[in-house]
């Protein structure tokens, strides 16, 4: 027992000098600031969008949504225990997905739009095969040990997971079995998102922290602090290099991969609710943050400042999502609607 | 969060000593390259570029929609 703890103090000491080490390895590269990089980039000005569409259908809370790679179709998850399929240019249902178990948290579409994949208070990932001619069960994923947060299609093949058990898993699709399981976070996986180009996700969790993993590998390769709460969201910017997070601590940051830094972070003394969802516009100067109170903001990424708001639901703004092609914003709400908003 | 037993701890020195050794960048070039890349896509992001919002898919053209 005595040498076990003295072992456990060793390895804290061991940790808390590693931890260090990194901290000033961090210092010693941070010759520069979002402040004197963006210092001659204009102000954009008043961001103001027209809500286009408002889309009714489901019967609660909506959880999540997420667009298919075509930018036209779009799964929604509500806690009435329904997937929605939506054409978002005619505004048409085009497929319902009943679900066996109506606390979904997260819901993905795959990239070739063949598949759908929902999972929440379950534990289980589902993956739906939308091109029968009613949807079909394909594979039940289950494995984790709590809640399924986030899911995201790699290809029809392959899934990534993250849950509450604190881990995120890659899966095979075709054996239904785990290909590999990423531990590292201290507390409930929230969020994640794949690298544009397939070789690293980010996830953020319940211990304020960000982590860039290998997908192969299957390690932790950096691990980003600042938050002083939940991340709920997280979101890469499109050339892999930055990354945008969402906290219940009211602000979203933003880290810089290359130098291992915050680089930014986006908070305004009157914006006191959490941060549920954030999306970045094609060229991630623009970033949508879903907030509690009800409202979506438009934050200029290179600025730090709030340049536009989205008002109009009635219940907290739990997911957003910007489409492929870059041509608007939709906002999923508690409030049953989704917003579709350019 | 719980605290973490003797394997835990132990992977937890491998993955630090793992993420210590990363290679990082000076952020006075890192930070100027994202700025730059985010620049140059501005003029391709419709919600900055009005010419490219023109086609806009979620607006009614005439009277009749193809479904």
């Amino acid at each position: 027992m005595a040498a076990e703890k003295a072992e456990m103090d060793k390895l804290k000491k061991e940790c808390d000098a590693l931890r260090t080490q990194i901290e000033a390895a961090r210092k010693a590269v941070n010759d520069g600031s979002m402040s004197a990089s963006a210092g001659g980039v204009a102000g954009l000005g008043r961001i103001q969008l027209k809500l286009r569409k408002n889309l009714k259908g489901h019967l609660a809370k909506i959880y999540a949504m997420h667009w298919s790679a075509d930018s036209r179709q779009m799964v929604s998850a509500s806690q009435d225990g329904k997937l929605l399929i939506w054409d978002t240019f005619t505004g048409n249902k085009l497929v319902a997905v009943p679900l066996k178990s109506a606390w979904v948290m997260s819901v993905a579409f795959a990239p070739s739009g063949n598949l759908v994949a929902s999972g929440g208070l379950d534990n289980i990932c589902t993956v739906y095969n939308i091109k029968a001619a009613s949807p079909k069960t394909l594979r039940e994923l289950d494995a984790h040990t709590g809640y399924l947060s986030c899911c995201r299609f790699l290809s029809d093949t392959e899934i990534l997971t993250a849950s509450g058990d604190t881990t995120c898993c890659l899966w095979d699709l075709e054996t239904g079995k785990q290909k590999t399981v990423f531990t590292n976070h201290i507390g409930d996986c929230m969020s994640l998102a794949l690298s544009p180009d397939m070789n690293t996700f980010i996830s953020g969790a319940c211990d304020s922290l960000a982590k860039l993993w290998d997908l192969r590998e299957g390690a932790c390769k950096q691990t980003f602090s600042g938050h002083t709460s939940d991340i709920n969201a997280i979101a890469f910017f499109q050339n892999g290099h930055a990354i945008i997070t969402g906290s219940d601590d009211c602000s979203c940051k933003m880290y810089d991969l290359r130098s291992d830094q915050e680089v930014i972070t986006y908070q305004d003394p009157s914006l006191n609710a959490g941060v549920t969802s954030v999306a970045l516009s094609n060229s991630g100067r623009l970033i949508f943050a879903g907030y509690d109170d009800f409202n979506c903001h438009i934050w200029d990424s290179l600025k730090g400042e709030k340049i536009g708001v989205l008002s109009g639901h009635d219940n907290r703004v739990s997911c957003t999502g910007v489409p492929n092609d870059g041509m608007g914003v939709c906002t999923g709400s508690w409030d049953s609607f989704l917003k579709l908003w350019n | 969060m719980e605290e973490m037993d003797l394997p835990q701890m132990k992977k937890e020195v491998e993955s630090l000593k793992y993420q210590l050794a990363f290679k990082r960048e000076k952020s006075s070039k890192t930070v100027t390259d994202l700025v730059k890349w985010i620049e140059d896509c501005v003029p391709e992001d419709p919600f900055l570029n009005p010419e490219l919002m023109k086609n806009n898919p979620w607006v009614e053209k005439g009277k009749c929609i193809l479904l």
